[in-house]
């Protein structure tokens, strides 16, 4: 026993490196290959000249559409659950549901964002859908991280403006939002990283692999990088040029490094002012 | 003859099962100072904010009997909670700013009411610090975060704010119990100051400080006021036993 005991540092500590290496060998893979075929020329030409313009813009369209949709409904469900809802058992089950629906894996939001908004809602396959479809993903995230940001706002500050006369929604758009804002930001960051990745759900209801061009209307169908990434590698896989495949790994890899580097920015950067 | 400021009769509060406040009846002389003194658990902080309907942000509160404000009963349905706290002031025992600048603190209760003109809130600010004894020490800086003043000038920051709304009734609830004894003489001159234009009630766990400021003391005990007085006769010749013992610190 104290053999083991005394070599437990040195275990941990040669464990804890297994994520790192795995970390730097996967960093240094994609950017070996993929480095020299990254450039500002291969992310604005078109995918029909051997670029990947029209993914990039379709991954921020469905980004960004997805995430005006999940925010506001995400924070006013969270702002509900914390500041009126009252303790009951309804309310818990709530709680508990939106914790497991963000584990869900991506494919049964897929199916159901097919099922639903593709096919019943009669969106088909287009941008629309795979806005409401990645917004269902990323709601549970946003729900959750803001109900916790709202209540680390002290109770002490709820009080001061409600005895000074302010209703409780005015309370709540006056003083409570903008003290969980921080928090609430960091968690539609998570939310969108959580999405930025996904390419199940939106392979099922927003891409095409015959797409070309941009998407006209919400209604037309979408490429995405994560989608575009999956066809060259699977359906393309012979005529497509390794280099090209991993530049377009590298730069969806950058985009979630700096997805997160954001949310874990700001997040610091909150954490060490004393706001009350 | 001082005119009764709030009346409470048979004032009852419980949280869920519990008894907290047991048939209070207590009279608030305008323009004067009531301390609110016992031991702690005894109710006084609840009894506080019976006074301003605080009480029923408290989870499973529920009140029965009557308070009343100028002869009228503030737990009427047809009493605006938020239009009964402009009249009723409140100040907590930690000092709690809003996490915003000085100026938008003091500003806050006007802004709310829809007032946003910009001279009227200038003025208003202006006025309200120099009532709480702020104005000259924060005039340089009112864009400052209210977090950057020392704890003494966040609680005259809270007695600004408060005043701004131009309430008749200030309650504050052990004020002082975070400062240093400077800071609390300040606020206890402040008071003092105060009581000219209105009605301050105090709870406070600091006999020294209610004997020095309040004009009368209630004595509350296991959620039921034992007795009331000036403040003179409660400390030098109470009426009850109880008063007596508690006075003399023999418990507390």
């Amino acid at each position: 026993m104290r053999g083991v005991e005394r070599l437990t540092p040195y275990i941990t500590s040669a464990l804890s490196l297994i994520p790192i290496a795995a970390i730097i060998a996967l960093t240094s893979l994609i950017a070996y290959h993929g480095l020299g075929g990254l450039s500002w020329r291969f992310i604005s030409s078109s995918i029909l000249r051997g670029g990947v313009y029209e993914a990039v813009i379709g991954t921020l369209l469905l980004f960004s559409g997805a995430t005006a949709i999940a925010t506001p409904l995400g924070v006013l469900a969270a702002i509900y659950l914390v500041e009126y809802a009252p303790r009951s058992w309804l309310t818990e089950l709530v709680e508990r549901a939106v914790e497991n629906l963000a584990g869900v894996p991506s494919i049964l939001y897929g199916l159901f964002g097919f099922t639903l908004f593709s096919k019943l809602l009669g969106f088909g396959i287009s941008l629309l859908s795979g806005w409401l479809t990645l917004a269902c993903m990323m709601l549970p995230i946003i729900v959750r991280s803001s109900q916790e940001a709202l209540r680390m706002v002290p109770k002490s500050i709820r009080e001061a403006s409600l005895a000074l006369g302010a209703s409780k929604w005015t309370t709540i758009t006056r003083c409570v939002l903008p003290a969980a804002a921080p928090g609430i930001a960091t968690g539609v960051i998570l939310g969108v990283c959580r999405v930025a990745g996904e390419t199940a759900a939106i392979l099922l209801t927003s891409c095409f692999y015959t797409m070309r061009g941009l998407p006209r209307s919400p209604l037309d169908p979408v490429l995405s990088l994560t989608y575009y990434l999956y066809i060259l590698i699977v359906a393309k896989a012979g005529d497509t040029p390794l280099e090209v495949i991993f530049a377009l790994a590298l730069l969806l890899f950058l985009l979630i490094v700096a997805l997160n580097s954001t949310a874990l920015i700001l997040r610091f950067r909150y954490r060490g002012v004393k706001r009350w | 003859m001082v005119r009764i400021k709030i009346q409470t009769n048979s004032l009852n509060v419980w949280y869920g099962d519990n008894h907290v406040l047991q048939d209070v009846k207590l009279a608030i002389p305008e323009r004067h100072i009531t301390a609110i003194i016992g031991p702690s658990g005894c109710g006084k902080t609840t009894l506080l904010k019976s006074l301003n309907r605080m009480v029923e942000l408290i989870e499973g509160a529920r009140v029965e009997g009557r308070v009343l404000l100028d002869g009228r009963d503030i737990y009427d349905s047809d009493m605006d909670p938020a239009e009964l706290r402009r009249r009723v002031g409140m100040v907590f025992q930690k000092p709690n700013p809003l996490p915003m600048s000085i100026y938008d603190n003091v500003a806050y209760g006007l802004r709310v009411r829809g007032i946003d003109d910009r001279v009227v809130l200038d003025e208003a600010v202006e006025e309200a610090l120099e009532r709480a004894g702020l104005w000259s020490e924060v005039k340089e800086r009112l864009r400052d975060s209210a977090f950057n003043l020392s704890i003494g000038q966040q609680q005259r920051l809270c007695i600004a704010r408060a005043l701004a709304v131009g309430p008749d009734v200030l309650l504050l609830d052990e004020p002082c119990s975070s400062l240093d004894p400077i800071s609390t003489r300040r606020i206890e001159s402040l008071l003092t100051r105060l009581k000219n234009d209105l009605t301050l009630v105090i709870v406070t766990h600091n006999l020294q400080q209610a004997r020095r400021i309040a004009d009368y003391t209630a004595f509350l005990y296991m959620g039921r006021l034992v007795e009331m007085a000036p403040t003179e006769e409660i400390f030098e010749k109470p009426r009850e036993e109880l008063t007596r013992n508690y006075i003399e610190g023999r418990f507390g």
